[in-house]
């Protein structure tokens, strides 16, 4: 009979100290030797992670109420605009807003340096009301004088991503980072086989509710991402050839550990943020088994021209040849680099399967699963 | 006699262009030529970026010869600095790099930085979304 588990059963044997965790790359390469019954019988859970810029990103602060009070209308953090349109001294510092007078410092930034422990200086501006009649504020806060730093970030983790090339004769700066003229390299960001939505494409697992590893410490899965896919062209080992599924993320920035959040900039393209994830998947069954023994030979890309407005279709890849460090496109070898830190999503692989090892971390069912078949709309230009 | 290195812009006059200069440095002066990166076009004035290494008086003997044949010296005095230990090896540098100075480890997946094989393209400095690197105008 086929090995059936249910996340109770996982948990019980967490909890007992006696679940077998493997990291995603590890059960990839067992794959080669065992069977999908054999790893669902031997295995029960597999940790995923992914460390990569991902510019949906940001964090909730409320700075506490000065006396008198104000109702932040428009404020910054070391110069940074930061989002007031909620209550008086709730605020969104937005990870990709840039400081008006330096491009390359932004919200990241500041996120990063919350979480450090550094001094932050705050400017808010209001036009005073009967109840709040202050006008403007300037002081610095940290984390020891702010009432709550929530990490929120509508879209992470994407499930797959195109490569981008450039076939004009120009370098282009993009958020793919610098990509030389006349295909002279080719960037990709992906963790491959150890990426979280890789490893489960139908979303079986994976869903509202689940409790994941964020930037350091526990997190939740609070939504489906923006921009979430579900209905993206499938290769024949059941994954989306591109970008498709997304999550929104949801954690504590106290308990956060910056090594896992990291400002980023990207030349005359803009800041963006650095964000560890890591998520566990239960093998409940061969299916689930199946699921995560893909290896990166088996995970197909399309390869983009970022040098073309369009972004056409230049060819396709895998992984294996993409983290090989060369790709062949239109019979030239072209050098590859990844944007995603393959080396940090590697640790956070290593240190949530640790956790589940000794019981300190128990996995959950989603509360709700994602929707099915889900596309997306493009902006109509209406005159 | 004590060896040195130099790393050198060589900018060759359109009448030298034809000449063998890089066999008769070696040949005639005894000194290893590095070549980083060239660009000579035949009948007008070329670039040569080279790294000489030797004895002293050797080196010494072989700039004087390049002078001697009016190309323009321009010693390269800037090297690139890396600050690894916040590196998180995302490997965005890498591909960018042509002399192949940056490097992943393709099993540890972690950057190698080989100053030796840098020229100091720059193309690393705009690369690195942590800014990790930074242009050193120092003596080399």
């Amino acid at each position: 009979m086929s090995v059936q588990k249910t996340f109770q059963e996982i948990n019980d044997r967490i909890k007992r100290g006696e679940a077998v965790v493997m990291t995603a790359e590890e059960v990839s390469a067992m794959g080669k030797t065992h069977s999908p019954a054999q790893v669902a019988e031997k295995v029960d859970v597999v940790t995923t992670a992914t460390f990569g810029p991902m510019c949906s990103s940001g964090m909730f602060i409320n700075t506490g109420h000065a006396n008198p009070p104000i109702r932040m209308e428009r404020a910054t953090l070391n110069g940074v605009p930061v989002f007031t349109g909620i209550a008086a001294v709730d605020l969104y510092i937005g990870a990709t807003e840039t400081h008006p007078e330096n491009p390359a410092y932004g919200g990241a930034h500041v996120i990063e340096e919350l979480l450090a422990g550094k001094d932050v200086e705050l400017e808010a501006f209001a036009k005073g009301t009967d109840c709040y009649p202050l006008k403007n504020i300037k002081t610095t806060i940290n984390r020891n004088n702010i009432n709550e730093m929530v990490m929120f970030n509508p879209r992470n983790a994407y499930q797959n991503y195109p490569v981008a090339v450039n076939l004009s004769n120009r370098i282009k700066y993009t958020y793919m980072g610098s990509l030389l003229p006349k295909l002279g390299n080719a960037n990709y960001s992906t963790s491959g086989e150890l990426s979280p939505l890789l490893n489960d494409p139908q979303m079986r697992t994976i869903g509202m509710g689940t409790r994941i590893f964020l930037g350091g410490t526990t997190g939740y899965i609070s939504w489906y991402g923006t921009q979430f896919k579900s209905d993206a062209e499938l290769n024949e080992f059941g994954v989306p050839v591109s970008n498709a599924a997304t999550l929104a993320v949801i954690g504590d920035g106290f308990q956060m550990n910056p090594s896992f959040i990291k400002a980023a900039y990207y030349e005359k393209y803009g800041v963006s943020m650095f964000v560890g994830i890591g998520i566990p998947i239960p093998v409940l069954d061969e299916e689930m088994a199946t699921r995560v023994m893909i290896r990166n030979e088996q995970i197909t890309t399309r390869i983009l021209d970022y040098g073309d407005p369009d972004h056409p279709e230049l060819g396709r890849t895998n992984y294996k040849e993409l983290m090989s460090g060369e790709i062949e496109l239109n019979q030239k070898k072209i050098k590859t680099s990844s944007l995603s830190s393959l080396f940090k999503a590697r640790e956070i692989a290593e240190l949530l399967k640790e956790q589940i090892k000794k019981g300190a971390f128990l996995l959950t069912e989603p509360v709700e699963v994602f929707p099915k078949g889900k596309g997306l709309n493009s902006l109509e230009i209406r005159s | 006699m004590a060896r040195t290195k130099r790393r050198m812009v060589l900018r060759f006059p359109a009448e030298s262009v034809n000449e063998p200069i890089t066999y008769t440095l070696i040949k005639e002066y005894d000194v290893l030529i590095n070549i980083l990166n060239a660009d000579i076009t035949h009948g007008r004035e070329g670039n040569l970026l080279i790294e000489m290494v030797g004895d002293k008086g050797n080196v010494d003997n072989a700039v004087g010869y390049l002078e001697s044949k009016q190309v323009e010296i321009s010693p390269v005095v800037k090297t690139i600095l890396f600050n690894e230990s916040a590196c998180i090896h995302c490997g965005a540098c890498s591909s960018v790099c042509f002399p192949g100075a940056l490097e992943m480890d393709p099993d540890s997946r972690k950057l190698q930085f080989l100053p030796e094989k840098c020229v100091a393209c720059e193309l690393c400095i705009k690369a690195c979304p942590l800014q990790l690197f930074e242009l050193n105008f120092g003596v080399n």
